[in-house]
């Protein structure tokens, strides 16, 4: 009992119902997933991309942060050291200036030592000559004269020194 | 055997009006839903029937990727599986939900509802049916599909006709199509054959329904059987096109 015309027909209306559903019930579902797919693929690469770009950054941000503990371990290493070169030319000149002081206290009083025994060598001169010339006055010979200018020389190279 | 209602009975050309009524009732469902599924398409938030015929897609291109050689082939061939397998989902179903028939006494000789068919039927005109149920309908189908797949195949011939060195091929190109129409024809009539005839069990004692439980368990059964029938009838499709595209055998997914 097969019919031939249902046979025909058959084909014939699927393929008209085929090409509506086609049309209006599947491709607008098609489009859909299409965009769909594009929509994720999108956003897979896009999140790969920013992974990516944050791993960059992180990287950066290390190398960064070691810098700069390095760059402050430098600076302060070279505040150290400055600083104790600093302390050290500090002592130096403090040293020099204390010796320098002595010294010219040194000489001052040398100074004034000698001025004071010129002066004290004047003086005793002057009162050696006077008291010889009161002594002469009394008793002087040529032998006691001699004498005593060599013992009051002596005396006063004892004293000199 | 019932009497369905035929345009040019008499002639070579006959065609029956419930089988093609039943196929654009099922196209129009099938549109309906479809149109539905798609009232708030969202790409983001697929929600409701969306989800349901995104999955039905998804399965049908899973479906067809064991088949076919290649992707392209795979987007080519999907929109007329996705027809199909839901097509023949929604027809396949339709004789399960309901299988309408009037009695006729008068015959209507130019609808072909002559005395003698009508006697033949006790007078049982079918108006609501499985358009699957029709030999010629699934027939036409399985048909379809193998007009397809030689067109196919023809668009490399070298390839076509060195497969047919094989006289056994030829054997197969023809019970291919008979066994892929009669198989979905068969499981769907003896399905619809089977229910009504359980329908007509009559009462044990009187008043006991033996026929109920029958019912049930065959329902479900066809109901499986109907589903099955749709996903075997469009793999079968996907296969014997997919055997026919030489041109893209290279990447076998």
């Amino acid at each position: 009992m097969f019919e031939f015309g249902t046979f025909i027909v058959s084909i014939v209306t699927f393929l008209i119902l085929f090409w509506i559903i086609k049309t209006y019930g599947f491709a607008p579902l098609a489009r859909m997933l299409e965009q769909r797919r594009v929509l994720i693929e999108g956003q897979i690469s896009e999140a790969e991309q920013s992974r990516l770009q944050a791993e960059q950054y992180l990287n950066e941000q290390h190398h960064l942060l070691d810098e700069a503990r390095k760059q402050a371990k430098d600076i302060v290493d070279a505040a150290r050291s400055r600083a104790d070169e600093q302390a050290r030319e500090i002592l130096i000149a403090a040293e020099e200036e204390a010796g320098r002081l002595l010294e010219s206290n040194r000489q001052l009083i040398e100074r004034e030592r000698v001025e004071a025994m010129n002066q004290v060598m004047s003086t005793v001169s002057s009162l050696t000559v006077d008291l010889s010339e009161k002594l002469l006055h009394l008793h002087a010979d040529q032998a006691t004269h001699t004498e005593m200018m060599q013992e009051a020389d002596k005396m006063l190279g004892d004293l000199a020194c | 055997m019932p009497a369905f209602p035929y345009l040019f009975y008499n002639s070579f050309f006959r065609i029956n009006i419930v089988t093609i009524a039943m196929m654009i009732l099922t196209g129009l469902i099938v549109l309906i839903v479809l149109r539905l599924a798609q009232r708030n398409l969202d790409v983001r938030k697929p929600r409701g029937l969306q989800n349901l015929i995104e999955w039905a897609i998804d399965f049908t291109a899973n479906m067809a990727r064991d088949t076919m050689p290649s992707e392209r082939m795979v987007q080519w061939i999907l929109p007329l599986a996705f027809t199909m397998v839901i097509f023949l989902f929604v027809a396949n179903w339709l004789g399960i939900i309901a299988t309408i028939s009037i009695r006729l006494d008068h015959p209507i000789p130019w609808l072909g509802l002559t005395a003698s068919s009508l006697a033949l039927a006790h007078g049982e005109v079918p108006l609501f049916d499985s358009p699957t149920a029709n030999m010629s309908m699934t027939l036409g189908m399985a048909v379809m599909v193998w007009i397809l797949s030689h067109a196919q195949g023809l668009r490399h011939p070298r390839q076509y006709f060195r497969h047919y060195r094989n006289p056994m091929a030829i054997i197969e190109e023809i019970t291919n199509p008979l066994t892929h129409g009669m198989r979905l024809y068969g499981n769907i009539f003896a399905g619809e054959a089977l229910i009504g005839v359980i329908l007509t069990i009559p009462l044990l004692f009187g008043w006991v329904p033996i026929s109920i439980p029958l019912l049930l368990i065959w329902l479900l059964y066809s109901g499986f059987v109907s589903t099955i029938q749709a996903y075997v009838f469009t793999i079968l499709m996907t296969l014997y096109v997919g055997h026919k595209s030489y041109g893209d055998q290279t990447d076998h997914a």
